[in-house]
């Protein structure tokens, strides 16, 4: 038996092996509002950076992601048809703001609450999320607490209204998951809110 | 020392009650799935809670969609594991983490509010690569 059929058997073996290495396909798609975010994969051996809807990098192995390529619309639907199907849709939100000081809402947020009643028994929500913000001005103890009974006085009036839903995730987020970006001390009533997330 | 004892005790439910906590829920699913927590094979359904370090797994008729509590929904492909292995959420605190493994399979990922305040917190791993995300909607497939 000559070296070549060992030689050749070996590059088979070799073959095999290569390929049944992991693989790691990654698409960057666009936001729902149209906006397209940027992705970096990255590797032991490079990155590749994804920052147009539709750009594609493969990982084989231990490789370097290889340079991004356009995949189209259609290929795109056709391959990731199944996990496409499943998207959750995305939470709707409400904003409630309420009269200075008080856990009274404003008329025009009273108004809301029938809005996110309809969205809870058409969606058949299985998790509410209700949470209290508030702005940068006051001491965190009197915002956080405040915005704790907004959320609670938001929380009574939607089961009032039979809203019957078993996980509800309520909190006060007090100054740390701000509406509009603030210095400290700076009083801003569009923070001042309590936020439901009807998921 | 009795009292110590029962001081442990409680110390110990009250940690294993946090850790057990819910970060989400499953929203879509067609077909079967389960989850697979603490050795544990828990078949899951619509509405059923997820928590920290559990293996989300779908059979090859089951697809599914689940939403965290920042509002980041991740999506599940026939025959695909995911490994829930870090999720905080306190932006109180302003503590934010999250690391989730894609083992195999196919995936949709779409950023919440944890990728809006803290993106450089959030870790997407696959068998062989990280991906770091801004802000977006990304699919992934993982073949071995």
């Amino acid at each position: 038996m000559g070296a070549a059929p060992l030689v050749l058997f070996a590059v088979f073996v070799a073959g095999i092996l290569l390929d049944s290495g992991q693989q790691s396909e990654v698409v960057l798609l666009p936001d729902a509002d149209g906006s397209v975010g940027k992705v970096e994969v990255v590797t032991e051996k490079g990155v590749a950076l994804l920052e147009e809807a539709g750009q594609m990098t493969v990982v084989s192995g231990a490789s370097a992601p290889s340079a991004p390529v356009i995949v189209s619309r259609e290929d795109i639907e056709q391959k990731y048809a199944q996990v496409l199907a499943v998207e959750p849709e995305a939470p709707a939100r409400f904003l409630l703001y309420f009269e200075q000081g008080s856990t009274n809402l404003t008329s025009a947020s009273e108004g809301l609450l029938t809005q996110i009643v309809n969205e809870v028994a058409e969606r058949n929500a299985n998790s509410l999320g209700i949470y209290g913000h508030s702005d940068r001005t006051g001491s965190d103890e009197y915002n956080l607490r405040l915005s704790l009974q907004r959320a609670e006085a938001v929380r009574d009036l939607l089961q009032e209204r039979g809203v019957d839903v078993k996980a509800i995730d309520l909190d006060s987020h007090g100054e740390g998951n701000p509406l509009i970006p603030t210095a400290d001390g700076v009083a801003e009533p569009r923070n001042r809110r309590v936020e439901v997330i009807v998921r | 020392m009795r009292y110590v004892f029962g001081l442990l005790l409680v110390l110990f439910f009250a940690a294993t009650l946090s850790a057990a906590q819910s970060i989400g829920t499953v929203k879509t699913l067609t077909g079967s799935a389960f989850v697979e927590r603490q050795g544990e094979v828990v078949e899951l359904e619509v509405g059923a809670p997820l928590q920290v370090a559990d293996r989300v797994v779908t059979r090859a008729d089951g697809s599914l969609g689940l939403i965290l509590q920042d509002d980041t929904t991740v999506s599940l492909g026939p025959d695909s594991e995911l490994l829930l292995r870090a999720f905080v959420f306190e932006p109180k605190q302003n503590r934010f983490s999250m690391i989730l493994k894609m083992l195999k399979g196919t995936f949709l990922y779409v950023s919440g509010v944890i990728g809006k305040l803290a993106p450089d917190s959030i870790e997407l791993e696959t068998p062989d690569s990280t991906i770091a995300v801004r802000g977006t909607r990304v699919l992934i497939k993982v073949s071995n």
